[in-house]
């Protein structure tokens, strides 16, 4: 017994010892450790422009290769509920000469050429013969540019099947998308919304309310209807009450037939502030336009260039066996897709009038009719309108299941998170490597104070001695604070009626204002030995900054996350000080062009940008003011502030 | 640098200006900015509720302590206005009290840093939003600050009824009670660099400890008459150690337990509570030469691990950073903290929008943006607790590096 205690003793020490010994490291073992870190930190600072370069060549190489079908996967329906195109359509020539009837009353209207009330108690009126509730809005915008006024109709199927706390939106606007906004009439699509309106009041099968909508102007109509309609105030907004009301809207089509007959329908989906509808929606309409309606399905109204027999040449300087090659010409087709896809996003533009649906989180898009000579009209964009709304009857909660986060590359392609984003990624990963070198950097100077006791020979032969000296934090969080406080007053004074009524004369005035301002700092700074020098401090931080801001815009809104990358990644990261005044004084030009040149060629972008702020409250305008132009001019500062040592 | 008699006006009538303006409008319903235990809003449901004579702690919304019921029911009215004033009023007071905390560790009248301290705290944005969002939690954090100015200045009654108070509004404040007791008999003065054994006997804990359990009885007391029943303990204590309001907030808990089955959530709400706790003892005897830099850690602890944390508690923390310059040579990676906290702090509120009004997003998002700012907090603690250890050794000579064994 005692003998089997003190063995059990023994063993227990044995044990305790061993892993006393694992958990205890021996000197020798800190030693190697030790070494370790230094070998693998000594690795990424000797190698550290290498990476750097490395990030941003694959950050920018993988932006290029974002068009290319490998990145891209075929679309899916990933909610089970929607069963699109499963339905018998029961859409007819009888509807189709209704819609005709429609179009010539329409016309009769725009000949007569009725005011906006007029039109708007007219079509009230048509709604009401149909034994639908319908009513009217007046609205008005006060603008720096002038008020607008209009009025909308809209009309409300109750749901027979439900208990009409949620609805679904059919829609068209006066004017088409066109030209965004151009002035084209969308006269067809009004006639498909109020024939389908008398159609789709046949039927016992609908579980939410069908509201019709026939908004005034491009995108001001909607917005009114729909600020009304959530009970959202704005300032510059007077609008009637919406005397109708129905349920939470859960998905929107918006109709656009410019034309007299089509051959495609064109999906455009994005939204003010660069949001997306849930790819469900896209995709069923996609199914039941291929399959129901028998209509194929396009990208805006980009057409394939296979399918394009009206504009085949393309850019001729290019050998035709190039030019043809199935590769190139797939690559160009979607590149050109998401050249579009970016430019509406990153402007935070909407793309037509669904995209005003999506600030109140309804999935919503517009069918746009391709106009051409045919062979399509009346009868199939009914059939797939109806057919669209029987799958959106089928949800039971809001669109959820499928991807918000989506490039569409094709009508039939798209590209995941996880294939777009790690491009501004990367990018936002180099400028910050970038910039906490340079801090790192900053923190050290060669220690000189030694070489100069010691015999020449014997300073080359050892190592150069670092030392270590302070970096001026303060003063360039303190010019970087200035820099946004800077640009909030760019936009402040932007915003103001006075500037946007003289806007042409007054842009290049403000350049030249705003670009002589940076320039005093060169009066504050002091430059002094010991310390390191200002300019370094700022760039590292203003780097870091910007890596920030591209990375977290990545998740927002893609689109302006390459915008400011392409932008801001390679000039940030080659701002430099230099000892010749000629050189930084160039350098300086430069970046202020870079920044705030946009004051002098861009002027009609700015006003367009200024009033989607005032009307819509797209972010674009004040972003670039107050995060964009900022962040170049930090740059532009580090440039021009003296370099010493 | 302005002293401090121009600097701290000038702050106080600056955040009284933000205050009277619209944005706390905006603000007020934030999930960052106030958790359900500290939420304005429904502190004035409650008054509501009480003055109709409604028994406010058997429906579930009210987690408020009774003192502070009974204070803004009787005392204060809670018009905004007034209340933007008082918030603000508590703030100026709690970074005169940090200045207090400042001078008492340097033992001197004042230094030419005061209003730098004091800007540390009233230009801080993590209790600045909370503070304009009226959050509850701007008292708890001048409560703390005044009940460790008191214990700087060997005030005990003052110390341990502040402390009282304290762990009415929030239980969790506990956490700091061993240093701060540690802090009463001892001195605030700075004796990192120079660590020693604690000399003065802790016994001398136990009359302080009686005491601060008399008070807390008493003000429980008080509270039970002000709710009429014993049912405010479940709804405000309970309310951090078993978590039944799952609204999402910026801390760790609310998104690990709603992924819960029901059957594990006793057992992990006893690991997350004891989590908070394992940290008191050993940094209490780690730093046992300087209390002050004891509760410091706690609060970092409490900041980043709480049950239901608003921005203003790892703010505390961080403002207090600023009572510790002998540490700031020492910090590892101070660059890389305040890249994580800028990174954080932009991603909260974007990720919060993107699930919660656009739609777009879903809780997941909100989660992975608190899990960064658990890092961002992560990592400003672990530095500190290094810098406080690591200014013991002294400069590094050339050809030597420091191992942690």
């Amino acid at each position: 017994m005692d003998v089997n205690v003190e063995r059990e003793g023994v063993l227990w020490r044995k044990v305790f010892s061993k892993i006393k010994a694992k958990f205890s490291a021996t000197p020798n073992a800190h030693q190697n450790r030790i070494r370790r870190q230094k070998a693998v930190v000594a690795l990424l600072t000797h190698h550290l422009p290498f990476i750097k370069l490395a990030l941003f060549l694959l950050g920018y190489l993988w932006m290029l290769s974002i068009p290319s079908t490998s990145l891209s996967t075929n679309t899916y329906i990933d909610e089970n509920a929607l069963q699109p195109a499963q339905v018998n359509t029961y859409w007819n020539w009888g509807d189709v000469h209704t819609a005709d009837k429609y179009l010539e009353q329409l016309e009769t209207l725009k000949l007569a050429n009725a005011t906006s009330f007029d039109r708007a108690q007219v079509l009230r009126k048509e709604f009401s013969k149909l034994g639908l509730s319908a009513s009217t809005q007046e609205y008005s915008f006060s603008l720096s540019s002038g008020v607008t006024r209009g009025a909308n109709a809209y009309a409300v199927i109750s749901s027979p099947r439900g208990s009409g706390t949620e609805a679904m939106v059919v829609s068209a606007s006066w004017v088409s998308l066109t030209g965004e906004g151009d002035g084209m009439l969308n006269l067809r699509g009004i006639s498909t919304v109020l024939a389908l309106a008398g159609f789709l009041k046949r039927y016992s099968l609908w579980a939410k309310d069908i509201v019709f909508v026939i908004s005034d102007g491009y995108l001001d109509g909607m917005h009114a209807w729909l600020s009304a309609y959530h009970g959202s105030t704005q300032q510059n907004l007077v609008t009637e009450e919406l005397k109708i009301s129905s349920g939470v809207i859960w998905a929107a089509l918006n109709i656009d037939y410019p034309g007299h007959s089509f051959s495609h329908l064109g999906i455009f989906f994005e939204g003010i502030n660069g949001r997306l509808p849930n790819q469900d929606l896209l995709n069923s309409f996609e199914r039941i336009s291929r399959y129901t309606g028998g209509v194929p399905v396009t990208v805006y109204d980009h057409l394939h260039p296979q399918e394009d027999t009206m504009n085949k040449q393309g850019k001729t300087w290019i050998p035709s066996t190039i030019r043809n090659h199935q590769n190139v010409v797939s690559y160009a087709y979607h590149a050109r897709n998401i050249v579009r896809h970016l430019n509406y996003q990153a402007r935070g533009c909407a793309s037509g009038v669904h995209g005003l649906f999506h600030q109140f989180r309804i999935d919503a898009i517009t069918i746009f009719a391709v106009p051409s000579t045919g062979p399509h009209g009346f009868h199939a964009i009914g059939r797939v309108v109806e057919s669209t709304l029987r799958t959106m009857n089928n949800l039971l909660e809001r669109l959820h299941a499928s991807f918000f986060f989506f490039i569409l590359t094709g009508p039939e392609r798209f590209i995941k998170i996880g294939g777009y984003l790690p491009s501004a990624i990367l990018i936002s990963v180099a400028m910050m490597f970038q910039g906490l070198g340079t801090w790192v950097d900053a923190a050290w100077v060669p220690d000189d104070s030694e070489e100069s006791s010691q015999t020449k020979e014997k300073a080359s032969n050892t190592p150069l001695k670092w030392r270590k000296r302070r970096r001026p934090v303060i003063p360039a969080l303190l010019i970087m604070a200035a820099t946004h406080i800077f640009g909030g007053s760019l936009f402040f004074i932007l915003t103001r009626s006075w500037f946007m009524k003289n806007y042409q004369l007054l842009s290049p005035i403000i350049f030249i204002f705003f670009a002589i301002i940076p320039l005093l700092t060169l009066t504050i700074s002091k430059p002094t030995s010991e310390n390191a020098p200002l300019p370094t401090v700022l760039k590292a931080l203003n780097l870091c900054f910007a890596s920030t801001v591209i990375s977290i815009t990545a998740v927002l809104n893609f689109s302006l996350a390459v915008f400011f990358s392409v932008l801001l990644g390679v000039p940030l990261a080659i701002t430099s000080s230099s000892s010749a005044a000629p050189t930084r004084a160039l350098r300086y030009i430069a970046h202020i062009l870079l920044g705030l040149g946009w004051l002098l060629i861009g002027q009609e972008e700015m006003k367009a940008a200024i009033l989607n702020w005032e009307v819509l409250s797209v972010w674009f305008a004040p972003v670039i003011c107050l995060l964009y132009v900022p962040l170049v001019l930090q740059a532009s500062i580090v440039c021009i502030l003296p370099s010493c040592s | 640098m302005p002293s401090l008699n121009v600097a701290f006006p000038a702050l106080v009538v600056a955040r009284l200006f933000v205050a009277l303006s619209s944005l706390p409008d905006v603000l007020k319903h934030n999930h960052q900015l106030s958790s359900p235990l500290t939420s304005f809003s429904q502190l004035q449901e409650g008054i509501y509720l009480f003055n109709h004579d409604i028994d406010i702690y058997s429906g579930g919304t009210f987690r408020h302590s009774p003192l502070l019921l009974a204070t803004f029911a009787t005392i204060i009215p809670t018009s905004h206005t007034l209340s933007s004033i008082l918030w603000t009023l508590c703030d100026a007071a709690g970074a005169w009290a940090l200045v207090k905390i400042w001078r008492a560790r340097q033992n001197v009248a004042s230094t030419p840093r005061d209003s730098l301290i004091a800007a540390s705290y009233l230009l801080n944005p993590y209790i600045f939003m909370s503070t304009l969002a009226l959050s509850t939690s701007s008292l708890e954090n001048t409560l703390t600050l005044f009940s460790i100015m008191f214990a700087c200045h060997g005030n005990i009654s003052a110390a341990l009824l502040a402390f009282a108070f304290l762990i009415q509004l929030s239980l969790s404040s506990i956490v700091i009670l061993t240093p701060l007791l540690l802090l009463l008999i001892t001195n605030p003065l700075s004796h990192l660099a120079s660590p020693r054994p604690i000399l003065v006997s802790l016994r001398k804990t136990i009359p302080l400890l009686g005491e601060i359990t008399a008070y807390t009885l008493i003000l429980s007391l008080v509270s039970t008459l002000v709710a009429g029943s014993w049912a405010w303990i479940p709804q405000t204590w309970g309310a951090t150690l078993t978590l039944p309001d799952l609204t999402p907030n910026p801390g760790m808990w609310w998104y690990f337990f709603t992924e819960m089955f029901d059957h594990f959530r006793p057992f992990f709400l006893m690991v997350f509570s004891i989590h908070l706790l394992i940290y008191i003892a050993p940094v209490c005897i780690k730093f046992q030469h300087d209390s002050l830099y004891a509760t410091f850690i706690l609060l970092g602890v409490l900041g980043t691990f709480k049950a239901y944390p608003t921005s203003s508690d790892p703010g505390l923390f961080l403002s207090m950073i600023s009572l510790f310059p002998e540490t700031y040579p020492y910090f590892r990676h101070p660059i890389v903290t305040t890249l994580l906290h800028l990174h954080a702090s932009l991603l909260l509120p974007l990720f919060h929008h993107l699930w919660l009004v656009q739609g777009t997003g879903n809780a997941n998002f909100f989660y992975a943006s608190t899990l960064v700012f658990a890092c961002a907090n992560g990592a400003a603690l672990i530095d500190c607790i290094w810098a406080g250890l690591r200014i013991a050794i002294g400069k590094q000579h050339e050809n030597s590096a420091v191992v942690q064994e």
